[in-house]
């Protein structure tokens, strides 16, 4: 659990947390010692001379004072540890999540994650600072004072030591025939949460269904299985929980009657039985918290788990020597790139001279897009290059890289923000004119004029209070501003109706003017403009060469633009 | 809420009852070391029998115990397992009822949360608190009043610890550390959104991402949240240490101790009688300690059952208490104003008639209102102002079950369901024959698609297959298809992946608008060749209707239409 943590954490928290982990330790131990001098106190007061029970009551009384500044001191070091940790994590989490690839973030992991830095993390470090303390306590005191009754009296002491392995074992058991249980409750939570959102997000289908008001089956029998794995996990903790009880109370019932019949034998002083067995009793609470606490740390280990499973996923490797590219021409040299177990391409090369434009079409799942994301290394190849004038991406620092380029994508995310700090994301050193500039460009003055709130508006989680076109103008005045020389467009007027297209027409031209641009688009128009179009289909360009040649050709791209001309002019 | 906890009163009240017993239990074995002690303490000669009956019914104390409290642990924890069923079925059902409108203004992801781990949140209340909370009073209750038989003054200073504990739940209650409890709840929540944001935003972080400020939202948010976690601590540490000190086990015993050793000394008790008070006073500490232990738990529980209350307290979208069914379906808009928010109108005014067997195309710049006035067909709004009316009823008179048999709708957002492809083309009619769904899927343009996917029909969307944005919204006009409603509303995709599947929609859209020849139909029209196929065509500007008619007197009358046609023209006809 603690090398787990340390892993998690890097071992530059080792130190901190060994010292917190020992002065937990040595506080149990005092508090385990204190007890030791019950034995006198009570056989003075017990016996025939009670007074002489004050100078031991004066030491205990010391002690005590001594265990509770040891107390506060580890309490506040546990606290103190525990948050430094936090820190750690929160900044470790965030700068490793920002280094790994784009590909890596599907729609399951965007959930997943989120969760995870934000609870899951919390619950993974309160370890530190809520759990270890009273876990050490439960197991430390009640070994120290077995060890003080051996001190008294071997027999009694003996017995006691005879539940400690017991106690070891149950707890190892627990654990282990928990863990599938515990497995299996977060995948049902997972999934439910998914039906959930799908639940959401489906009304208005699920209502005209008239899915609505009846149990809507797909959500109900996940809702079902959560609550069946919950019970299954309250069956799988049973045995562990009554064994340490079981064992707890037959230590307790056996040290009541071997003290009974040493007592009656006279083998041992009444004042010692009964302070043993005051102590017994003191060691069955903390042994019987436990299985509480063992359950809590189960719970924050398998988030510890989940939290070193996303650290440990290797972020594109950096360049040590990175190299600064003179140009800004675009080359792919027989580029290979698998996603999975499928070959997304197969020794594609193309290349864009600086300031020229290259087009590239194909059917739906010809990887048209991917074609972008290699060049913005959100991917590695697996084989050949992909080069930026002249120089390998995987030899260019990745802020030298992205700064030479503007994204334009086709589904636009905007941060739950003004309009205007959404803009300024493109370059955050931009003067307040410069950003105004860049949104009248894109036509997004329009668009602002319209809204409630003007250029305050927030824009919602995800622009959701704006529509795709208006999201898209947003994300153009952003590359506007940005200025990069190197323009990658990603079906940027494929969600807009024609009047929208109309707007950001002029933007899109501003932004593409003099720069060396890479578009993907279907608006087969909009291909025709481009120094060089490229056709891909099966993983390979098919076709390449300008508008006019492809057309004379009469092959796969002209039937694209036939097809595309009769949709637009009608049948 | 509190019904659905009526409901299983009965459980609840047997944990209380067994937990109670369970631990009350736990007092014979601690009471037979008492008498072991008066028996072997005393100057008579020991009584062998009874010692080992009080051994015995110690022993049998623990065994009760045991039995009583893990029963109990059982019947709570799977009694928490059903609540908590219910309660998601129950949110669920809700979700379900609540106009639509509503959604639009929650984050999925908090709604979400609210069904899940907000109910999971209440665990405690349920599971621990009732046995938990009631048997940590009644035991040190019963131990006291033992105490009390025993001596008096004792039993006074034994509770001098709990006293000065309680001494400082005051300081934590006040309105300082209330707030800066509020201040850690809200550093939270942002820390939760600004994650979801970093996550959900990466590519734009990445594509825009100096090393530094990439995450540094995320960071920012991390470290408020661990500045108020520290202020907050710092602010509680003495207090709950002054607290925790004062419950310490080892600070309990001194106090009983030191008034046992004056009391004995004096000659004011006998010393047998300490021992019931260093075996049972520990224990009443327990509410104090119970109180403060799950505290922070039940907190959090009280909040996340705030929310769920929240979202159960949304009154449903009105259902008519005496529905009409519609005769026919000529749909008529009269005076409709809605806006989303109350100062900022989104449609102003609108008057539409929809003849049965006629197609209303409506064309606007985008923000005009044209989504939000179509969607008001279905009901997924109510007007603020004016009615929408189906076959002479306004359509709030009509019941659900009704209104969907009318209506029914193609938008472009497209939402499958992971399940079935079948399934998700039979949604709005659940018991269609296959032959019918195939049939269907035939005429929207997707059957040879479907089939070409891994297990045909059977495929799980979603999980064997993700499917492109033109094939879902072939779905979806096969799921319009199969309702065969008289209504139909249309939101027409602007776009394509590429010219094939254009092709499939736009054919597969055109079986739709004419397999009915008296079908009602409303489109938002995106393509020229709609808006010239239309019977009348509604042109939209900042939610008014600017201009309506047939298309070619529109274009006649070189108005708003006419400039919304040459546009397009500009576009489609760019130079060569």
């Amino acid at each position: 659990m603690i090398r787990m943590l340390l892993r998690v954490l890097g071992h530059e928290y080792a130190a901190p947390m060994r010292r917190t982990v020992a002065l937990m330790t040595v506080t149990a131990i005092a508090e385990g010692l204190s007890y030791a001098l019950l034995v006198p106190v009570l056989r003075a007061l017990f016996g025939s001379a009670p007074a002489d029970a004050w100078p031991w009551l004066v030491a205990f009384g010391a002690a005590v004072a001594g265990y509770a500044v040891l107390r506060y001191v580890s309490d506040l070091a546990g606290m103190r540890v525990g948050t430094t940790l936090l820190r750690g994590m929160y900044h470790r989490l965030g700068d490793h999540l920002a280094r790994l690839p784009i590909g890596w973030y599907t729609a399951g992991r965007v959930g997943e994650v989120s969760v995870l830095a934000s609870r899951g993390l919390l619950a993974a470090m309160g370890v530190a600072a809520h759990l270890l303390a009273p876990f050490v306590a439960a197991l430390v005191t009640p070994l120290t004072i077995v060890a003080v009754m051996l001190a008294f009296n071997w027999q009694m002491g003996l017995a006691a030591l005879l539940a400690a392995p017991v106690v070891a074992v149950i707890q190892v058991r627990t654990a282990r025939s928990t863990a599938a249980v515990d497995a299996e409750r977060h995948r049902r939570d997972h999934e439910a949460t998914g039906r959930v959102i799908e639940f959401l997000q489906a009304q208005p289908v699920l209502r005209a269904g008239g899915r609505a008001g009846e149990r809507f089956g797909l959500l109900d029998d996940s809702l079902q299985e959560v609550a069946r794995a919950s019970r299954r996990q309250v069956v799988a903790a049973i045995p562990g929980a009554l064994g340490l009880t079981l064992t707890v109370q037959a230590a307790f019932t056996g040290l009541l009657v071997l003290g009974t019949y040493l007592a009656l034998g006279g083998t041992i002083g009444v004042a010692e039985t009964l302070t043993i067995l005051v102590l017994a009793a003191r060691c069955a609470d903390p042994l019987l918290s436990l299985s509480d606490i063992g359950g809590k740390l189960r719970g924050a280990n398998s988030e510890l788990v989940r939290l070193d499973a996303v650290l440990r996923t290797e972020p594109l490797p950096e360049a040590v020597d990175p190299v600064t590219p003179l140009g800004n021409g675009l080359e792919f040299e027989s580029v290979t790139f698998r996603h999975g177990d499928r070959t997304v391409f197969d020794g594609v090369s193309l290349s864009v001279p600086d300031g020229q434009r290259l087009a590239v079409v194909g059917p739906s799942g010809a990887g048209k897009s991917t074609l972008l994301q290699l060049l913005a290394r959100f991917y590695d190849v697996d084989a050949g290059a992909v080069r930026v004038g002249g120089v390998d991406v995987r030899v260019i620092s990745t802020e030298e890289l992205m700064s030479r380029m503007s994204i334009v994508f086709q589904d636009v995310y905007l941060f739950d923000a003004t309009i205007e700090e959404n803009v300024r994301l493109g370059r955050p050193s931009a003067t307040d004119t410069e950003v105004r500039a860049a949104a009248t460009a894109a036509r997004l003055d329009e668009v602002v004029a319209r809204l409630p709130g003007g250029w305050t508006t927030n824009v919602g989680e995800g622009g959701a209070l704006l529509s795709g076109g208006e999201r898209q103008r947003v994300s153009i005045a952003r590359a506007l501003l940005k200025d990069a020389p190197i323009v990658l467009l990603d079906e940027v007027t494929s969600a807009l109706d024609p009047v929208n297209e109309a707007a950001v027409h002029d933007g899109i031209e501003r932004l593409m003017a003099g720069r060396t641009v890479v578009m993907v688009a279907h608006r087969m128009r909009t291909v025709r403009r481009a120094d060089q179009v490229a056709f891909v289909d099966g993983g390979r360009v098919v076709e390449a060469g300008s508008h006019d040649e492809l057309l004379r050709r009469g092959g796969r791209y002209a039937e694209f633009w036939e097809l595309s001309m009769a949709t637009v002019t009608g049948d | 809420m509190n019904a659905l906890l009526r409901a299983h009163l009965g459980s609840f009240t047997a944990v209380v009852v067994l937990q109670v017993i369970g631990a009350v239990a736990g007092l014979p074995p601690l009471l037979a070391v008492v008498e072991l002690g008066r028996t072997l303490l005393s100057p008579d000669p020991v009584d062998h029998g009874r010692i080992w009956t009080v051994v015995i019914v110690g022993a049998i104390g623990l065994l009760v115990r045991l039995l009583f409290t893990a029963t109990a642990a059982g019947i709570g924890h799977v009694l928490d397992s059903t609540v908590q069923l219910s309660f998601r079925r129950q949110l669920a059902a809700q979700l379900g009822r609540v106009p639509l409108g509503w959604f639009s203004r929650r984050r999925t992801g908090e709604l979400a949360k609210v069904v899940g781990e907000d109910v999971s949140a209440v665990h405690p209340f349920i599971a621990h608190a009732p046995g938990e909370l009631v048997s940590a009073f009644v035991v040190p209750v019963v131990s006291l009043g033992y105490l009390l038989t025993v001596d008096w003054r004792l039993t006074l200073i034994t509770l001098i610890p709990v006293v000065l504990a309680v001494a400082h739940v005051p300081l934590l209650m006040t309105p300082r550390r209330t707030r800066e409890q509020q201040d850690f709840d809200a550093a939270m929540g942002r820390i939760a959104s600004s994650v979801v944001e970093f996550v959900q935003g990466i590519a734009v972080v990445k594509a825009f991402g100096g090393a530094g400020r990439a995450h540094r939202r995320f960071i920012t948010a991390a470290d408020e949240f661990l500045d108020t976690f520290y202020r907050w601590v710092r602010g509680v540490s003495a207090i709950a240490a002054g607290m925790q000190l004062a419950l310490a086990p080892p600070f309990v015993l001194l106090v009983v101790l030191i008034g046992g050793a004056a009391l004995i000394t004096s000659g004011g008790m006998a010393p047998a009688d300490l021992l019931p008070f260093l075996l049972l006073g520990l224990g009443l500490t327990a509410p104090v300690a119970a109180l403060g232990h799950g505290f922070d738990d039940l907190q959090a529980a009280g909040r996340a059952v705030g929310r769920i209350q929240d979202v159960l307290a949304v009154p449903a979208l009105p259902e008519p208490a005496h529905p009409v069914a519609p005769r026919g379906h000529r749909v008529e808009l009269r005076g409709v104003r809605f806006g989303y928010e109350a100062d900022h109108e989104v449609l102003r005014g609108i008057d539409l008639v929809l003849e049965p067997g006629t197609v209303t195309a409506v064309v606007g710049p985008s923000g005009s209102g044209k989504s939000t006035l179509v969607q008001l067909l279905p009901r997924f709004f109510d007007p603020t102002h004016g009615s929408v009316v189906l076959g002479g009823v306004d359509v709030r008179e009509i019941s659900a079950g009704d209104l969907y048999d009318a209506v029914s709708f193609v938008f472009q957002d497209v939402r499958l369901l992971r399940a079935s492809v079948a399934d998700n083309i039979a949604l709005a009619v659940p018991h269609a024959e296959p032959d019918d769904v195939v049939r269907t899927a035939r005429l929207a343009n997707i059957h040879d698609r479907i089939l070409e996917l891994p297990r045909g029909y059977d495929t799980v969307l979603g999980d064997d297959v993700k499917l492109s944005g033109g094939e879902a919204q072939r779905i979806a006009i096969a799921r319009a298809l199969l309702a065969a409603t008289p209504v139909l509303v249309l939101d027409e995709a602007t776009a394509f992946a590429d010219p094939h599947t254009e092709l499939a929609v736009r054919q597969a859209l055109s079986t739709l608008q004419g397999d009915r020849a008296d079908r009602t139909v409303l489109v938002i029209a995106h393509r020229m060749e709609t808006v010239v196929d239309a019977d009348t065509v509604v042109v939209l500007e900042n939610g008014s209707v600017v201009e309506s008619g047939r298309p070619a007197e529109l274009l006649a009358r070189n108005g708003a239409f006419a400039a919304f046609w040459r546009s397009n023209q500009a576009i489609g006809a760019d130079p060569r």
